[in-house]
């Protein structure tokens, strides 16, 4: 196998799972609208109605990025939002840990306060971080196998 | 536009590009803008599910349940009984927890208009299981404390939604004595609301039927009791069917 071919099986391996990231996260979430907000509400930055719009539509959104990634629609594009999003939850958990709240994130469905010696907030940065390794990749580099990019003529720009 | 006009703006275009090709100039390739469009599509088709299902879901809309003035309210212990329809419900909440506040959101209309329409008696237990959620702790004992004093001065379900809609987070203070009381005066609490309220009148029969709630076999999950818990003739029910209280009243 050469190298570029190598590359590319990378890449898909990173596209699949982030795919399987935001679908997984993004189905655990709209199944309990009720628990999603509560997640959102214990981050302790947004108002009510605030609150309300992104526990609305974040499960969604999420499950829109795994399809399309899936897919293999606007790789590139899709990575870059997918950063976007992933570094809002970076922020959304270091503002909780450094402002001392005990909160589960939430990420994969549950969330809310937990008791004070319940935090992983350690662990939930880690996994983050591995989540944003996959989408920098697919930012430097969408090219991937089986995608539809490539039969409605995405040169990998977008 | 028009198949004609298309074409031959094509047609220009390819004439054009032969023209540059001829004189050794390879123009830059004009971006593909499907995968764009198909995203920004498939986004706008996510933002517009998710708005819609918020609006199915929501019922109260952040009014109040509107209660019948005439609906009969009985307060026996820490239980509130709000109508006299023949199906009972019977519902455990703790002010300071966040499911139960979705629960008043989501719920409240309904249950108002089957209580109104005489097909139920909602029974409102109120539970404190989340004192040591506030620091200090205590707010929930605090908060039963006072929707039972409201309960006694005539204005309780008002006052029951109007504490979930102020709901404090958990880890925070909480409400103040001096809130609570506040928002019974706002609501026209009668009688001597404001020394119920800081006196802790009604502290013994929460903790009695918080300990009684957690002892009944019939409202626990896998061993646990835990807030919100709704039973319909005395057995839990579960909650993720949203058609519950449809359910309740016809069967």
């Amino acid at each position: 196998m050469n190298r570029g071919r190598a590359l590319d099986v990378v890449g898909t391996l990173a596209r699949l799972g982030l795919a399987a990231v935001w679908l997984v996260s993004g189905t655990l979430k709209a199944i309990d609208p009720d628990q999603t907000y509560v997640a959102v509400r214990a981050y302790d930055v947004l108002p009510p109605a605030g609150v309300e719009i992104v526990a609305a539509l974040l499960p969604w959104v999420e499950l829109a990025f795994g399809v399309l990634l899936l897919a293999g629609i606007g790789v590139r594009l899709v990575a870059v939002l997918s950063a976007g999003l992933l570094l809002v939850f970076v922020a959304g958990v270091t503002q909780a840990w450094a402002r001392g709240l005990s909160i589960d994130c939430g990420c994969f469905g549950g969330g809310g306060v937990v008791a004070p010696g319940e935090t992983a907030y350690v662990q939930e940065l880690l996994r983050d971080a591995g989540f944003l390794l996959m989408a920098g990749w697919l930012i430097v580099r969408p090219r991937t196998l089986a995608a539809l990019d490539e039969r409605i003529g995405n040169t990998g720009r977008t | 536009m028009g198949g004609a006009s298309r074409n031959e703006k094509r047609r220009k275009q390819e004439a054009a590009d032969r023209r540059l090709a001829a004189a050794g100039i390879r123009p830059p390739q004009r971006r593909n803008r499907t995968p764009l469009v198909i995203v920004g599509v498939v986004l706008v088709v996510a933002v517009v599910i998710g708005i819609v299902v918020v609006v199915v879901q929501r019922s109260s809309g952040g009014t109040p349940p509107a209660y019948a003035a005439a609906v009969p309210t009985a307060v026996s212990g820490a239980v509130v009984s709000v109508g006299d329809g023949p199906v009972v419900v019977d519902v455990y909440e703790d002010y300071l927890c966040p499911i139960c506040e979705r629960f008043e959101e989501r719920y409240g209309d309904e249950i108002a208009a089957a209580v109104n329409a005489g097909q139920i008696t909602a029974r409102f237990h109120t539970i404190a299981i989340l004192d040591a959620a506030t620091s200090p702790p205590g707010y929930s004992t605090r908060a039963a404390n006072a929707a039972l004093c409201a309960a006694d001065a005539g204005v309780y379900p008002a006052y029951h939604h109007q504490l979930f809609a102020e709901q404090p987070a958990e880890r925070s203070a909480g409400l103040t004595d001096q809130q609570l009381v506040q928002f019974g005066t706002q609501l026209g609490a009668s009688g001597d609301f404001a020394t119920c309220v800081t006196s802790g009148a009604h502290t013994d029969q929460v903790t009695a039927e918080t300990a009684a709630a957690e002892s009944n076999p019939a409202l626990l999950t896998d061993g646990q009791f835990g807030t919100p818990t709704v039973a319909v003739g005395g057995q839990k029910i579960d909650l993720n069917d949203t058609s519950w209280l449809q359910a309740a009243i016809a069967r």
